[in-house]
């Protein structure tokens, strides 16, 4: 199992490599299109500068330009209330889109139809089942109050597929036939669930604590324990959960190989601090709540600053979680 | 017990590992590919003009074995073709399991397909290098001989592309530079135009894929020199200042197609659109064979140049030395080994607290580096390639009455310079 993964681009060796970023000289990861004078990336198998050459070559065909992600207008087919303010909605998308959508992790971007594109904001995707997608989303700020409030215009916009919904992705793909505590609280849970097929498709023993948070219900719980996934209900994560993910953390026998946390970010946070009240140091993954405009890595909303002074934009690069841990 | 952790397996990182092994370290050699030798797999030429005093004068101090591995593996000894005199040509197909055997026979550990990424850096001294997979090995002192060759990114930025050269960067990842990693500045060296880099300086044709005649010739006499046909002149003239070889970029090339036998036919040109090279008499049916895509262009070299003084140590770093091209803008294997011998040796010193050995201008080698990193100080210096077999500085040792083919002579050099068998004293 990795212990440490490099900080890399979400979009390397996808279709969506080489992006905006490179055509102006600010690629996060090769440093000839960061402006530097000679090659000094972090290989990942294959040469960014090399694909933007060859890219370059063709983008004077017409349908060759820089590809940009897929935005398309889609009816709301169901809208059910979860919670208070908060709405699971499902529509149906191109199939190009349900597929890019499959890996855990998958976000898009979704605005009410005919608004202008700074309504954009990012929602994780919950499931995708041939080309229904299935969102959960809370209406708390303006963006998504607008998109929710609005019963006569069930028509929505969505742009996608973006991929770093998950600090420590590697971690989620790469570990197999190990044991997994998964923590998923409030909004936390619809990410979870693609994260919770992903391990148990790689022949994880996974055991997920629920708790409702500010939604006030824990409404994955059944879909979990469909999937043979031993599931621990807890009514509040910071009175019971964490004592009992102590515990856990602190027994040889129930210490698992990967903390994999759904939530949010003070929930990230209790759990690093659970770890190191044991004194342990097991790898974790973390869901991604930056704020985000635009997701391409142009607008800066999404950058962050690491331990080591670096500003990641989180809306593109994997980074460890505890790099954000300003001590 | 003095630990080494050679960085790099080509000619010099061999020579840098038998050097510090004979002085009585412990030695690890990290290779990112799966083999030794690097470029030197498709060398071959050695003992040719000044590199015959150059290789004696190693023998002579005691660091032989690797003159006396490309002697026993020769193909041809004693040739001449245009501006080169006595030369040798090893066999580059059967050299590399050679140069395994003699690093075998000094016990010295090589770690293949282990490419570096990252240094562990504690002031000025480095404690450990981290490879791909985050696994760390330390050591009390590190050799960089990791090249300034590649990877795909210079070569498309300072060449024509990925010339799909033996670096191989593509399948083992691209060459990290300890000497970068570890946050000191390198030194580029430069074409005559300014822009940075230089082409290395030629390819590798398949033999079978040449004339029955000209195979058989190439094989008897290991030198054809085929004049160029009227239609080629032309273009061909374009591509000889982009060579990272200046011996090589004189007149006689652009008139004449020279191949050389060292396994495969070494064609001395950088690279050559395969239709024109078919219009040569000779050479209708030829194919590249290294680089692949010799049509288009060759590897990029001379982008990664640690600042160090005679002794090899790089500058800033207490404990890292370097060797072969890291070391100064030199060319070739001869090159590549005076300095990784010199650079194991003075590593083991650094060990014991020792003065660290600087080889006097007395000597064609010692002169050779000490001119080499003056001349690297100016904008000219940088722009030219240094060699024992032809350029300013073959010129500089017949001025200097450096060059000898004389072996007595060469020998009673060394010794009077007290160095004979240095490299053979057991330091620890």
């Amino acid at each position: 199992m990795i212990n440490k993964f490099a900080s890399r681009c979400i979009d390397i060796n996808t279709e969506y490599c080489p992006c905006m970023l490179a055509e102006t000289n600010h690629c996060v990861f090769c440093s000839h299109l960061k402006g530097e004078q000679v090659c000094n990336c972090n290989w990942t198998g294959s040469c960014i500068l090399y694909e933007k050459q060859w890219h370059s070559k063709k983008q004077d065909l017409p349908g060759a330009e820089t590809k940009v992600r897929i935005e398309i207008e889609s009816p709301v087919t169901v809208k059910t209330e979860i919670g208070k303010n908060t709405y699971q909605l499902e529509f149906t998308v191109t199939p190009e889109l349900a597929q890019g959508l499959q890996k855990a992790g998958s976000f898009i971007f979704m605005r009410r139809a005919g608004d202008p594109e700074f309504y954009n904001f990012p929602v994780g995707i919950m499931g995708v089942s041939d080309t229904l997608v299935q969102v959960v989303i809370e209406a708390i700020g303006p963006k998504s109050v607008r998109l929710l409030n609005d019963d006569t215009c069930s028509q929505i916009i969505v742009r996608g597929p973006y991929a770093n919904g998950i600090f420590g992705q590697p971690w989620i793909d790469n570990t197999k036939s190990s044991k997994v505590i998964l923590v998923a609280g409030g909004l936390g849970q619809p990410p979870a669930m693609p994260i919770a097929r992903t391990l148990v498709n790689n022949g994880n023993q996974v055991t997920a604590l629920v708790a409702p948070g500010k939604v006030g219900r824990a409404f994955i719980e059944a879909e979990l324990r469909k999937m043979n996934i031993e599931v621990i209900s807890i009514p509040s994560l910071r009175q019971t959960g964490i004592p009992l993910l102590r515990q856990m953390f602190a027994s040889l026998e129930q210490r698992p190989d990967l903390v994999v946390s759904a939530g949010p970010d003070d929930q990230h946070y209790a759990l690093i601090a659970a770890m190191q009240a044991v004194d342990v140091n097991l790898p974790m993954a973390a869901t991604n709540n930056t704020t985000m405009c635009c997701g391409e890595g142009i607008c800066g909303s999404c950058e962050k600053q690491t331990r080591d002074n670096k500003m990641v934009k989180t809306c593109k690069v994997q980074t460890d979680f505890t790099e954000f841990i300003c001590d | 017990m003095v630990r080494v952790v050679v960085i790099g397996g080509g000619w010099a990182g061999c020579a840098a590992a038998i050097a510090a092994a004979k002085a009585g370290a412990s030695v690890i050699l990290l290779e990112r590919t799966d083999l030794l030798l690097g470029t030197g797999l498709v060398g071959g030429i050695f003992r040719n003009n000044g590199r015959f005093t150059a290789a004696e004068e190693a023998i002579a101090m005691g660091g032989g074995d690797l003159f006396v591995a490309m002697d026993a593996n020769n193909r041809h000894k004693g040739i001449n073709f245009p501006g080169h005199q006595h030369a040798s040509l090893y066999d580059v197909t059967t050299m590399e399991p050679l140069v395994r055997k003699v690093l075998q026979n000094y016990n010295i550990e090589v770690r293949f397909q282990t490419r570096v990424v990252d240094t562990v850096k504690f002031g000025k001294r480095l404690q450990a290098i981290v490879i791909d997979g985050n696994e760390t090995i330390k050591g009390d002192v590190f050799i960089d001989t990791t090249g300034s060759a590649g990877p795909m990114g210079n070569c498309i930025k300072y060449g024509n592309g990925c010339s799909m050269c033996i670096l191989r960067c593509p399948s083992f990842g691209p060459r990290v530079s300890v000497t970068a990693k570890s946050d000191i500045k390198e030194i580029m060296g430069q074409k005559a135009d300014g822009s940075f880099g230089a082409m290395s300086g030629s390819c590798k044709l398949n033999k079978d894929s040449l004339s029955k005649e000209v195979r058989e010739k190439l094989e008897a006499e290991g030198v054809v020199v085929i004049p160029m046909p009227e239609h080629l002149i032309k273009s061909k003239t374009g591509g000889l200042s982009k060579k990272a070889c200046s011996q090589y970029a004189i007149a006689e090339y652009a008139a004449n197609i020279v191949l050389l036998d060292t396994g495969h036919a070494k064609l001395m040109t950088p690279f050559m659109p395969i239709e024109e090279l078919r219009t040569i008499p000779g050479l209708e049916r030829a194919r590249y064979e290294d680089p692949y895509a010799g049509s288009i262009g060759n590897s990029i070299r001379y982008l990664g140049i640690a600042p160090c003084d005679d002794s090899l140590k790089v500058e800033g770093i207490d404990n890292l030395f370097c060797g072969g091209e890291k070391a100064a803008v030199l060319v070739g294997h001869t090159e590549a080994v005076i300095t990784g011998l010199l650079a194991g040796h003075n590593a083991v010193r650094h060990c014991l607290d020792m003065q660290y050995l600087k080889l006097p201008r007395t000597l064609a080698t010692g002169d050779f580096i000490s001119y080499v990193h003056e001349q690297m100080g100016t904008i000219e210096g940088l722009r030219l390639r240094y060699t024992f077999s032809g350029s300013v500085y073959f010129e500089r040792m017949k001025l200097h009455e450096l060059y000898s083919t004389n072996r007595a002579e060469i020998h009673e050099r060394v010794a009077s310079s007290g160095l004979t068998d240095i490299y053979n004293r057991c330091l620890v």
